[in-house]
């Protein structure tokens, strides 16, 4: 078949250019053109179409009567632009006037839906679309290695790969690479713990910051030996420094070494991850630069006159050449130029924010549904009166523009609510994440109004009116004007089955966002509150690294750790304190690849690896981590002893299966054996990555390291303990800052943030669609109970009883939702599935879940119609026989 | 002189106008709205809205400057039929009178304007 354009966006533009003769020709125009774009593609050749349409439909209705100072219609002469205007204005105010109630409903719902909209898209606009502050941001790109078992754009980049680029890449300037370098200073004051990055040369100048004193890093600067000078973030330059204006070219003390600062960066500059130090990255020549641990993150900036393309076709040749020189290390691996904004952008934002615009659209949609219910019980209420007016020669355009004048009058009313609520809600949506969490999310504290934000509300809202507002006053317009002078305007019934179907349409989109909403409080429940495998409450976390220069060997690091924890017991209301090196849901985990004894790997190439921990024996103690076989360490196990291991159950699932792992042999890849001593329960390291993985267990006596987290349990609010502990260990080491010090449920909170909001927004969603709905159904019940007058009071006055009537309107009520129910349980079932598949297995669908909302939506539904039921039951026979 | 005055105060011609009546001469019998779009595009190289074609062709017939005709349903159109317009003698008249007021008022002006 051919293809043909849109019948709808057909008729949308004859009903707005009015004479059906000028119709039909620039609708033949159209549809001329459109077959001979179709013959090229149809999918081009619609969208050219609607948009030529919406295009024609705007100016034929406003600008070109304006532009031309004529009368829209000169039914009357003198009628200009200005009066009619007026007069259609004063008319919407009056009839909207004239339903007070149902004006300030509609409104404020629609104020609801825009305003839902106006705060995503303000996060989807603060977080994906321009997260950084810099000049030029798409002409900053990231380059990533790709390649087998590369998963995220992030620290993907080996440092000889990055010299090589940056070697060879001329499509690209001031390629840089940066590396995590959390720094402990000390300097006037408490040691701090300070988050800062080893950054190339070049790294200011690619993002465009110019210091605010001093300078940034030179090439030589990343000579090693003469690489240690920082540069200070403005934040810490005044909270540390008092803002020293003579800071330039003073020693400072970072991790036990003298370092001199030679610039503070520009107010603002906190890139990436909240940063406040920066110091070159530099590599030691008495070492080989590695080409096989990939961990750093490159950025640079377009040449001038060249473009992404460019670069990732230079990356791309040279990726190839590397892989050819370089097999043991590069074979299948390519290289991703993004730009910064891509490349930085969480995985995770994309589809929970996808979900959350997704909700917000059915949101609007169900509000500006009840819009479109109130324009059309208004036009057939004066379909008589239309009718007339049309047979006295009124032009369909002028009819049509006043019904539409109305809906356009309610979006502007809502447009300050709108503003009002998203401001509110982005408030607290800013506020409500933990000051640890933002610095990772960059552009999250930009998050509030702009004139973006200002434009999106009022485009929005006049397109709800639009979409909303012109098709009912369109479909009134239209109406035949015989018909409806014969029938005296009294049953209208395609535009009651229009009306019923939208309300059924609300419903049923209202319970998939119920159901989303449940699904993901479900599953945040879950993980807040589910067995962990360990007990967080009652627990204090905290994090230490020790520098290298003042604890260089294992011995140091040794006896600090247990002189650190023999401190912290000492301090009143601690229970017990215990070290591990990676502290379960604190955000990192260490692996290592291993060898069992008697058990060779199958494949030698593929060896197995399991999660790897360092503990001190009172670890499973004050975790409550119970052991299920076997014993826990013990004093005993310390570097002089027989080296041991504890395995967790699916470890010993895992490699001993059917046999009893205590007694067996276990060790890192080319380590020393260590005897099994004991099995311990699984724990749930982290909720998004590693749910009971296997572990191995090592007495830290027996590996001492320099970076460790220390649990403690307290015997009462393991708050009110902190600054104690903090004291003890400034005791044991005046130089050695603690960070991270905060209470296990604290952190188990930070660390499912995101699942917090998903849930909460989701909710607030869920809430808005399920009042939108029942507005909805609540209107078009009051509204047919009133058109119905005449004929209830018939059926009262032949002996119908109020029961009866009330019986009889409701079930009317039930049968509208239930249909939009069923269509809704379909709808939730989808939505359950795709959610499932997003978003990490954190949403399981469950039927009880969707069950439990139909119901709910069913009880509004009975509980919308009952007023205007009541209301039906009261009606006074003769009174309504007489109208 | 007196008569050609009278023209031009009933009939004033904007640009817009003059570049749609100077195109359905060009394209000729079958002017219609697209060969008009297209021959204004490729001799001025200007995009024109069609939205602003549709009110010009409309005015211009109000003015009588244009007359059109309806003509047979075609199946390429959605059975809608093409309306094919042309110049009136009036509309000739005015062009004629508002290319020889151009044309007084560019004599002389050669050396100021090429240089």
């Amino acid at each position: 078949m051919r293809p043909t354009p849109a019948r709808f966006v057909e008729r949308l533009l004859a009903a707005a250019v009015g004479d059906a003769d000028r119709a039909d020709m620039i609708l033949g125009d159209l549809h001329e053109e459109f077959v001979r774009r179709a013959a090229r593609s149809t999918s081009r050749a619609h969208v050219w179409h609607a948009a030529q349409a919406l295009r024609l439909a705007i100016r034929m209705t406003c600008l070109d009567r304006v532009r031309a100072r004529r009368p829209f219609h000169d039914h009357q002469k003198g009628d200009t632009l200005m009066t009619s205007v007026l007069a259609d204005l004063r008319y919407g105010f009056r009839s909207l006037r004239k339903r007070p109630g149902m004006t300030a409903v509609v409104a404020i719902t629609l104020a609801l839906g825009v305003g839902a909209n106006a705060t995503i898209f303000n996060v989807l606009d603060r977080l994906v679309l321009r997260p950084f502050p810099f000049d030029d941001p798409d002409r900053i790109v990231m380059l990533s290695e790709t390649g087998p078992g590369i998963e995220y754009k992030k620290e993907a980049v080996s440092p000889a790969n990055f010299l090589d680029w940056r070697r060879g890449a001329d499509t690209i300037v001031h390629l840089t690479a940066m590396q995590w370098w959390d720094a402990n200073l000390l300097d006037r004051g408490d040691p701090e713990r300070v988050p800062g990055f080893q950054v190339s040369p070049g790294f200011f100048e690619a993002l465009g910051m110019s210091p605010a004193l001093g300078r940034g890093f030179v090439r030589d600067d990343e000579t090693f030996g003469r690489h240690r000078v920082v540069v200070l973030g403005n934040t810490l330059w005044k909270r540390r420094f008092a803002a020293d204006p003579g800071i330039v070219g003073r020693r400072i003390t970072i991790d036990g070494e003298p370092y001199e600062v030679v610039g503070v960066a520009s107010p603002r500059f906190a890139f990436p991850e909240g940063a406040e130090l920066w110091a070159p990255l530099a590599f030691d020549p008495a070492k080989p630069v590695t080409r096989r641990s990939r961990y750093l993150t490159v950025i640079g900036r377009l040449a001038p006159g060249r473009t992404i393309n460019d670069a990732a076709a230079q990356m791309d040749v040279m990726a190839a050449r590397l892989a050819r020189e370089y097999p043991d290390d590069n074979r299948d691996h390519g290289v991703a130029t993004d730009t910064l904004t891509a490349g930085m952008m969480d995985v995770g934002l994309g589809p929970m924010l996808g979900l959350w615009q997704t909700s917000a659209l059915i949101v609007l949609l169900i509000a500006a549904a009840n819009i479109a219910n109130l324009q059309l019980a208004r036009a057939t209420e004066r379909r008589r009166e239309i009718g007339v007016r049309m047979a006295l020669g009124a032009a369909r355009g002028r009819v049509l523009r006043e019904l539409f004048t109305e809906s356009l009058l309610l979006s502007v009313a809502s447009v300050p609510f709108a503003l009002a609520f998203a401001w509110l809600a982005l408030y607290v949506i800013r506020i409500g994440m933990p000051a640890a969490i933002v610095r990772f999310v960059p552009g999250w504290e930009s998050l509030g109004p702009d004139p973006r934000l200002l434009a999106f509300t009022i485009v929005v809202a006049v397109a709800a009116a639009c979409l909303f507002g012109i098709l009912p006053a369109a479909q009134a317009s239209r109406s035949r004007v015989t018909d409806v002078l014969k029938d005296g305007g009294r049953t209208a019934t395609g535009r009651h089955r229009l009306r019923r179907a939208i309300v059924v349409a609300e419903v049923a989109l209202a319970l998939p966002l119920l159901a989303a909403a449940g699904l993901s409080a479900l599953g945040s429940y879950r993980i807040m509150n589910g067995p962990q495998g360990y007990d967080p409450s009652g627990v204090l976390t905290m994090k230490l690294v020790l520098p290298e220069r003042r604890y260089p060997d294992e011995q140091s690091r040794r006896s600090f750790a247990a002189r650190a924890l023999e401190a912290i017991d000492g301090v009143g209301g601690v229970e017990h304190a215990a070290a591990i090196n990676k502290l379960p849901a604190g955000g990192s985990t260490a692996s290592r690849v291993i060898e069992i004894d008697g058990h060779p790997a199958p494949d030698p190439n593929n060896p197995p690896a399991v999660e790897y921990r360092l503990v001190t024996p009172a670890l499973f103690g004050v975790l409550r981590i119970p052991i299920v076989r076997g014993r826990a360490f013990g004093a005993a196990d310390r570097e002089d002893g027989a080296p041991v291991a504890i395995v967790s159950e699916s470890m010993a699932q895992r490699f001993w299966p059917g046999e009893d792992p205590i007694g067996r042999r276990v060790r890192v890849r080319n380590g020393q054996w260590m005897t099994v001593v004991g099995v311990c329960g699984d724990l749930i390291q982290d909720w998004f990555a590693a749910r009971n993985e296997p572990t191995l267990y090592r007495p830290m006596a027996q590996s001492p390291t320099d970076s460790f987290g220390i649990v403690v349990r307290a015997a009462g609010d393991p708050s009110a303990i902190a600054g104690g502990v903090r004291q003890a260990l400034l005791r044991v080491d005046p130089t050695q800052p603690v960070f991270d010090l905060k209470t296990m449920r604290r952190q188990l909170h930070e660390r499912t943030i995101g699942l917090q909001y998903l849930t909460w927004i989701m909710a607030v969603f869920a809430v808005l669609s399920l009042l939108l709905a029942a507005v909805g159904l609540y209107a078009v019940m009051a509204y047919t109970v009133a058109q119905r007058r005449q004929e209830i009071g018939i059926r009262i006055a032949l002996g119908a009883s109020a029961r009866h009537v009330v019986r009889h309107t409701v079930g009317q009520a039930i049968r509208l939702a239930g249909t939009g129910v069923a269509i809704g349980f379909v709808l939730s079932v989808l939505v359950g599935r795709l959610m499932e598949a997003g978003l990490l297995g954190v949403a399981s669908s469950d039927a009880r879940v969707f069950l439990a909302f139909a119901g709910v939506l069913m009880l509004s539904a009975l509980g919308a119609a009952y007023v205007p039921a009541r209301r039906a039951a009261a009606t006074d026979p003769i009174a309504a026989l007489r109208e | 002189m007196s008569y050609n005055a009278g023209i031009m105060t009933d009939l004033h011609l904007g640009e817009l106008e003059q570049i749609v009546l100077l195109a359905v001469l060009r394209v000729g019998s079958d002017a219609y709205a697209i060969p008009i779009l297209e021959e204004i595009e490729r001799q001025t190289g200007r995009r024109i809205a069609r939205g602003a074609l549709y009110t010009a062709l409309d005015r211009l017939e109000q003015k009588g400057c244009l007359r059109s005709r309806v003509g047979n349903p075609l199946p390429e159109r959605g059975g809608r039929a093409r309306r094919y317009f042309a110049v009136t003698p009036a509309a000739l008249r005015a062009l004629r009178a508002s290319r020889d007021a151009l044309q007084r008022l560019w004599r002389g002006l050669d050396s100021v304007l090429e240089g």
